[in-house]
């Protein structure tokens, strides 16, 4: 059904018009006498026609124009001015003005049959089009979601693959993720790059992949040749993550390379210091240690709270960050409730 | 000189598309309003406002056109051309006569 707006001043023009634009069939008429009212009606609704009258009062059909094509969304919606033949200079404006095409008066209705509609059918065809381009856009943002999805799902199973030939638990990635984000965000840094460090993090260990089982099931103490392969973890996982054109690969590749750099130049594998250690990789570096000590493993207790606080404040500087320890204390409470709701039995979800 | 108004409902049905309800609908119209009209046009001479004059006769040009009045939509068109260019002193006699006009218009509808 099409809305056709009716603006004319004269009670036997609106009632032709209207009575014609009924003849048409699918038309609804909205009729105004005056155009200030019709003004405030197309404040809250959308006509799919308009059809206007010259000469008004207050406000004559240009003007109206004017102000009908400046409010929000009205400028593609077809307007036909009622004008006489003899009145050349005002169609010429009408038309600069806004207008797409004119009825003569007196109104003929093989000509007003033929205009409205053609009109018509143009107002249909922009919905359509717009109609098309919304679908469309939903469309995309449906298969974005969808392949975001599917990159989530897939790290985290890149990273549960990784686990699996591990003591450490699939809630551990999650825990660790969580507890980086909470450090971020106490940083400062922005929401999105909250979000990337969240999805990253769980890549941390990825490269643990191609660590032989008999060092990385070991139950006792590596030798020092152990532990030498047993370091070629982080840049083995920055190598399967780096080229990638994904953000959260790319942020990945730097995590699984830095989070055992130390703050003071003691860590490995490039022995970098301070803040020439990526800070996605210094941020890691709290969160993964601080989960590992308050974790029960086969071969461990899970460290009181209290203990790891201590160890990492003892560490601040050396080890860690400062600043990166000092943002997770700050997020105490949110630590404790992230400890809660990743116990060690879910160990399923996807981190997001 | 006007010409006496006849219904020439041939000349109007033939712009209707035939359309004998439109017809009737707009008369109805008309006579419902034209008093109206004329008012508003005597309203605008009393105070001698040329460009209410002037959109008021364009008003009345349009609503005898529609019936097919040519000669008196003529009438309509020179009270406004005169009204536009300021002339409107002495005027009296032609803003009768339209009024006149637009009332025989009505008398002659009323009786169809």
């Amino acid at each position: 059904m099409h809305t056709v707006l009716i603006v004319d001043d004269s009670d036997i023009n609106l009632t032709l018009i209207k009575a014609l634009v009924l003849k048409l069939g699918n038309c609804n008429p909205v009729l105004f006498d005056h155009p200030l009212k019709a003004v405030e009606w197309c404040q809250t609704h959308i006509p799919d026609l308009v059809i206007v009258d010259y000469m008004m009062p207050d406000m004559d059909g240009l003007e109206f124009i004017r102000t009908f094509r400046a409010l929000d969304g009205r400028a593609e919606i077809p307007v036909l001015m009622v004008t006489a033949n003899d009145q050349k200079d005002v169609r010429y404006e009408a038309l600069s003005g806004g207008a797409n095409d004119f009825l003569n008066k007196p109104i003929d209705r093989v000509e007003f049959t033929a205009r409205v509609r053609n009109m018509l059918d143009l107002r249909t065809g922009q919905k359509f089009l717009a109609d098309r381009a919304q679908h469309l856009a939903s469309l995309v943002a449906e298969q974005t979601q969808e392949i975001c999805d599917r990159e989530k799902e897939l790290i985290f199973r890149i990273s549960r693959a990784a686990e699996f030939r591990d003591p450490e638990t699939g809630a551990h990635i999650q825990r660790m993720a969580h507890y980086s984000r909470l450090i971020a965000r106490a940083l400062g840094l922005d929401e999105s790059t909250q979000k990337l460090i969240l999805e990253a993090a769980p890549m941390h260990d990825v490269g643990k992949i191609a660590i032989p089982d008999y060092i990385l099931l070991k139950p006792g103490r590596l030798t020092p040749e152990e532990f030498e392969i047993m370091k070629r973890h982080a840049q083995l996982g920055y190598d399967l993550l780096a080229g990638s054109h994904s953000e959260i690969m790319k942020a990945g590749a730097m995590i699984a390379q830095s989070h055992h750099e130390k703050f003071d130049g003691s860590g490995y594998p490039a022995g970098i210091q301070g803040e020439d250690i990526p800070l996605f990789g210094r941020i890691v570096a709290v969160a993964d240690v601080f989960d590992a000590l308050t974790s029960e493993r086969p071969y461990k207790k899970a460290w009181s709270l209290e203990d790891a606080r201590k160890f990492l404040e003892e560490g601040a500087g050396k080890h860690f960050d400062p600043r990166c320890v000092a943002a997770l204390f700050e997020e105490w409470p949110e630590v404790l409730e992230i400890r809660q709701r990743f116990a060690d039995q879910h160990d399923t979800m996807p981190v997001c | 000189m006007s010409v006496l108004f006849e219904l020439d409902r041939k000349t109007i049905l033939a712009r209707l598309g035939g359309d004998e309800e439109i017809l009737e609908i707009m008369i109805d119209a008309f006579l419902s309003d034209y008093e109206n009209n004329c008012q508003q046009l005597l309203a605008a001479w009393s105070v001698r406002d040329a460009g209410l004059i002037a959109r008021e006769a364009h008003t009345l040009k349009g609503l005898l056109a529609t019936l097919s009045d040519e000669s008196g939509a003529e009438q309509a068109y020179l009270l406004e051309q005169k009204a536009r260019q300021g002339a409107i002193a002495d005027q009296d006699a032609m803003v009768d006569a339209l009024v006149q006009r637009v009332r025989t218009v009505a008398g002659v509808l009323s009786a169809r």
